[in-house]
Order: structure tokens, then sequence, then C-alpha cells
């Protein structure tokens, strides 16, 4: 088991995560949710001993690591958020350079190579320059390049950030067989909801450096279990309309988007006939009123008070 | 680490441009600037007379002069060429005498005219030896002037006359002062751009990759300096041959000895790199500082004219700072004033301390500092 505990790491007066526990169990798949700037790559830099932190301490097997973090680094294969590749060597002389570094040589890494390229789906790339690359392609010649020395642990900054859906799609998918095929422990770092939804066993949501909530995706959304999220539908919205929701107390929380309006409110109102009435006082034509199953979204916005892409 | 040094050559090999442009900018100034027409030793100065008095003994006298070239001009051209300042002085030539323009006093116009006063000296002196023999046929004139050249050429004692930029004299070249000048000075951008792939590595997370893997910190450190030390020293090797082996410079022999000066001046400036690099937070600052600090250290080191010409006392104490300075000093200790061995050690000592102590600070800082 990997843990952070208790951890912070200051620059200057700015306080990048704040007294944060974190575990990562072997075989899971965990993430680590926030907006730009929560604190989530300083956190993944000090849990994979890149970054020592200002207090606290990053335990592997109940040994400390950060004065000897040689066995955790063993074992870590570290995706960063930046394209980690020489963009001038070939997709395979990338492979053959990363893989050198760990030691890897002759038939083993030849072999090792082949298995890898054909697991990200750049067999036919092979010989291909990377800066000709897709953006897609680089992020999974990205990851493939952690992957080469068979870590135990891989540890996902954004991975997916900029790039299209297809290719994301992809990485998501591998993510998953790598877990399942493998047993790879994975800690995946994302400001996609959906993308940690779909991947992970238990989920950590950062914000300002603290971490706000951890737990199993159905735990989080406990968090919300005492409140309805309804959703309002109209072609148009009027000033008035939006300042009485936002004036009505049995409202929570309130989030515009388009033609959308989100509303958190407690499940024990009844406050469906209320809307109808503030909205004909409005003169907004209501085109649909749905009741919506709870999000990661709708519990960032509630623990924070702003949408996770803010 | 023969892994980051494989990938870095493979990427040189593929991308080689900012070497070669630095290498060609280098050759190509020197060869501007200290190899062309108008670049000579000698101090051109105008002169105009008739065309009797152009081939007679005064006008060839003129032409034979090793300090100065006497360039013959139309007379109203002359008095322009002077009046604009393109020449220190002007010279109108006559059989029985000569007429002077000068702009403004100088030594050299002292010396110019001295010269002048010379030649018709010797005429008259000339003169008077044949008057003395009261030769009849020309045979008999060049016979008697034959002699007498002789016995000149073997005085009892001599008195010669030189000025600053003359090519006798060892205190300036200005093709040498160009080689060393350029060739120092653009190997700080080839060096400089070689360094910064540490700061973008770091940047892009390669370096984090680097430091998870089972190299050591310094293997990757060595990895990089010894390829930027590569890169910067293959340069100077080049430039230096091309001047020595294809444009036929003489370096007095001391060909061997600049190679060897300048493996100190391309350590130091490695380890400059690194310190800038640390200093810097992120690529775009770097790319600002590099022109700045290489231009400055060109000006203030003496890559672009002789340190002797410069008076202000607060240059001079910036140049002890500047390891250009000293791998200028070394150059020309060795090349042009030809000193001892002791003379030439001691710039290349400073050299190897400045790089010990900008290697030494430049990675603290950056271990330091998380980039």
């Amino acid at each position: 088991m990997l843990e952070l505990i208790d951890i912070t790491k200051k620059y200057k007066q700015t306080k990048a995560v704040k007294n944060m526990n974190m575990y990562i169990e072997k075989g899971e798949i965990v993430g680590l949710l926030g907006p730009n700037g929560a604190g989530k790559s300083t956190a993944i830099s000090i849990l994979s001993s890149l970054l020592e932190p200002t207090s606290g301490d990053v335990k592997f097997e109940n040994k400390s690591m950060i004065k000897n973090p040689k066995s955790l680094r063993q074992i870590v294969g570290i995706v960063p958020q930046e394209i980690a590749l020489y963009e001038d060597l070939s997709a395979e002389e990338n492979m053959k350079f990363f893989g050198r570094i760990y030691r890897l040589k002759g038939k083993t890494l030849k072999n090792k190579i082949s298995e890898v390229l054909e697991q990200i789906g750049l067999t036919d790339r092979r010989k291909d320059i990377v800066k000709t690359f897709s953006g897609g392609m680089k992020r999974r010649l990205n990851i493939g390049v952690a992957m080469l020395h068979d870590p135990e642990i891989l540890i996902m900054d954004e991975p997916t950030v900029g790039i299209d859906p297809q290719s994301r799609n992809y990485i998501l998918q591998t993510v998953k067989r790598l877990n399942k095929d493998r047993q790879m422990t994975v800690l995946y770092t994302s400001h996609y909801m959906e993308e940690v939804e779909y991947l992970c066993d238990r989920i950590y949501i950062m914000d300002k450096g603290n971490l706000i909530a951890s737990g199993t995706k159905d735990e989080i959304k406990q968090i919300l279990a005492s409140e309805n999220t309804i959703s309002l539908k109209a072609d148009h919205w009027n000033e008035r309309f939006i300042t009485n929701l936002r004036e009505n107390p049995q409202i929570h929380q309130m989030k515009v988007d388009g033609n959308e309006i989100v509303l958190v409110v407690s499940k024990d109102v009844n406050i469906f006939s209320k809307l109808a009435h503030l909205a004909e006082e409005a003169n907004v034509q209501l085109r649909a009123v749905d009741v919506k199953q709870v999000t990661l979204e709708d519990v960032f916005l509630h623990l924070t008070g702003r949408a996770l892409r803010d | 680490m023969r892994g980051i040094l494989l990938a870095k050559f493979t990427t040189f090999i593929r991308k080689p441009w900012v070497f070669v442009l630095f290498t060609v900018m280098s050759i190509g100034f020197t060869l501007i600037i200290g190899y062309t027409e108008g670049n000579e030793d000698k101090i051109t100065v105008p002169v105009a007379g008739a065309e009797e008095v152009r081939t007679g003994s005064i006008g060839k006298a003129l032409e034979e002069n090793e300090v100065y070239h006497f360039k013959w001009q139309e007379e109203t051209d002359l008095k322009e060429i002077v009046r604009l300042g393109e020449a220190e002085a002007g010279i109108i030539i006559e059989e029985t005498g000569y007429e002077m323009f000068i702009r403004v006093e100088t030594p050299n116009v002292q010396l110019i005219e001295q010269t002048i006063a010379n030649i018709y000296t010797e005429k008259i002196r000339e003169n008077q030896v044949l008057e003395l023999f009261q030769s009849e046929t020309a045979a008999e004139e060049e016979a008697i002037l034959t002699a007498y050249h002789e016995s000149m050429d073997q005085p009892i004692f001599e008195i010669t006359n030189d000025n600053f930029r003359n090519a006798d004299s060892s205190q300036f070249d200005e093709g040498l002062h160009a080689i060393f000048g350029f060739t120092l000075f653009f190997v700080i951008y080839t060096i400089g751009y070689n360094v910064l792939p540490i700061l973008i590595e770091k940047k892009e997370g390669i370096w984090d990759r680097m430091i998870l893997s089972p190299l050591k910190k310094w293997e990757i450190y060595l990895a990089n300096l010894v390829y930027s030390f590569f890169e910067g020293y293959l340069q100077i090797i080049i430039i230096f041959s091309v001047f020595h082996y294809l444009v036929g410079v003489d370096f007095q022999g001391g060909f061997a000895g600049i190679l060897l000066i300048m493996l100190a001046y391309t350590f130091t400036i490695v380890s400059l790199g690194i310190f800038v690099t640390a200093l810097v937070k992120n690529i775009q600052q770097f790319n600002a500082v590099l022109p700045i600090l290489s231009v400055s250290m060109a000006m203030i080191g003496g890559a672009f004219w002789p340190l002797e010409i410069v008076q202000s006392d607060i240059l001079l104490a910036l140049a002890k700072l500047n390891p250009l300075t000293y791998g200028m000093e070394a150059l020309n200790n060795l090349v042009l004033y030809n000193l001892p061995f002791e003379e030439i050690l001691m710039p290349v000592s400073i050299l190897i301390l400045m790089g010990v102590i900008f290697m030494g600070v430049g990675i603290h800082l950056m271990e330091k500092i998380h980039i």
C-alpha cells in the first residue's frame, strides 16, 4: 500500500497541498479529481518521490520514502501532463532511450518495445518521428514509455488533456485493460468527471490544496443523498426568474448553463409547484423539469460552490 | 548515461541547424571583418603628384614603403578624402618638395611626415653621393648607388620607426583578433542552446522520468554537460581548422596550444550556461538573457575590439569578471605575443576556476529550485 500521511507542501507563502491524507491499495484505480491549480500535480510529485513535502510522510509498504525512495521508484511509472518525449526521435528510438535508462537491453528491450507498441496501438508508426504524430498518438506514446519497465504503479497526470474523443476513449480503455490484465495499480488525475467516474474504484477530490472528499463513487455521491438535483430547461431565461431562484432559501446551489439551469434542493422539500409559480410570474416558458441522477460534478458544485472547470 | 548521449547525438544529427548556423556565422563574420580588402595592416595615405614624380625615385620609394600604403589619387580627390576624415593625412608630392594636408594632428601624422621627410632626405643624399663621385654615365650612377645602398644596409647603428598597425608589430592583428573574438563569441550561443534542453526536459517531464529511473543524478548532469561540451568544442575545432588549413592563417605554431586553451574556455562557457539555466524561470527568459549576456560579454571582454583601447575603469573592472576576457588573453598571449607558458597558464587557471564556481553554484540552484 502507498500512503500520503498528513502531507503539506509550501512554496514561499503559498500552500499547494494542505494536510493531505491518501492511500492506494494494490490493483486499484484511484482518481484524483480537481480543477486546474487544485494541487493534484504537486500531490502526485510528492507521491512519486519527485518532490519532498514540507511536512508529512510518504509510506510504501509501511516504510518512509522521503529520504530513501529507491524501492518506490523501481515500481513506479509516471505519465507526466506534458509530452515527455524527444520529438526529433522516432517512437521506437524514444522507447529504446527510456528502456535503456531502466537498464533494459538486447532482446528483452526489443520484445518489450514491440509489446508496448502493440498495447498502445502504434506498431505501424514505430519508425516515424514523434513530431509528425497527432496529439492523441503522442499521448499514447507518453503512456507507453512509462510502461516499459513493467511498473506496479502507474501515475498518470491528466493524460487526456487536449486530445480528440477517439484517442481519449482509446487511452481510457488502455488504462482499464492494464488494470484488468496486469493488475496494475493506477493513480489517475483529471479534471474530467466522466473519465474518473468511468475508470476509478475510489476517488479523491481536491480543491485549493485541500482534500474535500474521498471514497468510492457511490460514497461520494451519498454526500448529496439528502438533496435532489433538478434540471430546468427553457428557450431563454430572464433576469427576474434567475434572481427569484437565487433568492429562494430552499435552493442550496444553482448553476446556469445556457438553456439549462441546475438546482440542488433538499429532498424533503416539494419545490416543483414553487418553480412553476416562479416561472409563470417571470413569464418564462419551462420546456422540461427533471430530477437528475447525482454526478460527481454535482458533488463538486455542492462542496465548492462552483463548477469543476471554472 | 550512454543512452542519454546516444539520444542527444541522434537529435544533433537530425537537427544540426543551430550548430551549422553559428559555425558559419563565426567563419563568415571573421572573413568579412578580418580578411577583406581595406583591413590591411598598413595605414593608407593618399598622395598626388605629376607622372614623372610617380615613376621617379620618390614614387618608387613611396611604393616600397613597408609602414604605409601610399595610394596615388588626383589632387582634388586627395583633398576631399582628408576633408571627410577618411585619411589622417594627404600629401602632394613634387620633385623638389612636398605639401601635406592634415585634418587632425595625430601621432600617425607625425610619423607619416617623418617618413616623407626621410624619403626626401634619402633622395638628397643620393644626389650628393652622385655629385661627389662625379659620375658620367647611367651605368656608373647605378653602380655607385648600389654600392651606397649596400653600405647603408649594414649600418653601424640603426633607428626604426613603427606604428601601432604595422604588420611587423605583434601588438594587434586584425585577422587573428577577428578569429579569436568571433569564435569565442558565437560558441556562447552554440553551447547556450545546448544547455537549454535541460530546462526544456525539466519542464516537459523527461527529467522526472530520468530521475525516477535507476540512473544516478550525476550521470544525467554529466551526460548533458559532456554533450554540450562536445558540440561547443567541435565548433571551435572546425572554425580554427578552416582558418588554419583552408584560409592559411598562420597561428605562429600555436594551433595545438589554441585547442588546449579552448578546452578550458569551453568548459567555462558550459558551466556559465548551467548557471544561467538555473537562474531563469522559463525558456522565454533564457532566450532573452542569452543574447544580452553573450553580446555584453563579447563587448566587455574584447572580442570585437582590443581591450587596450578601452579607457573606462568600470568597463575594465567588469572585464576582469568575464570569462571571454581570459579566453582572449590566453589566445593573444600564445599567438600574438609568444609569451612563456606561465603567462598562458594564468588566464587558463582563472577560466577553470570560473568554470568550477559557475558549475557548482548552477547545479546547486537547479537542484534547489523546482522548475
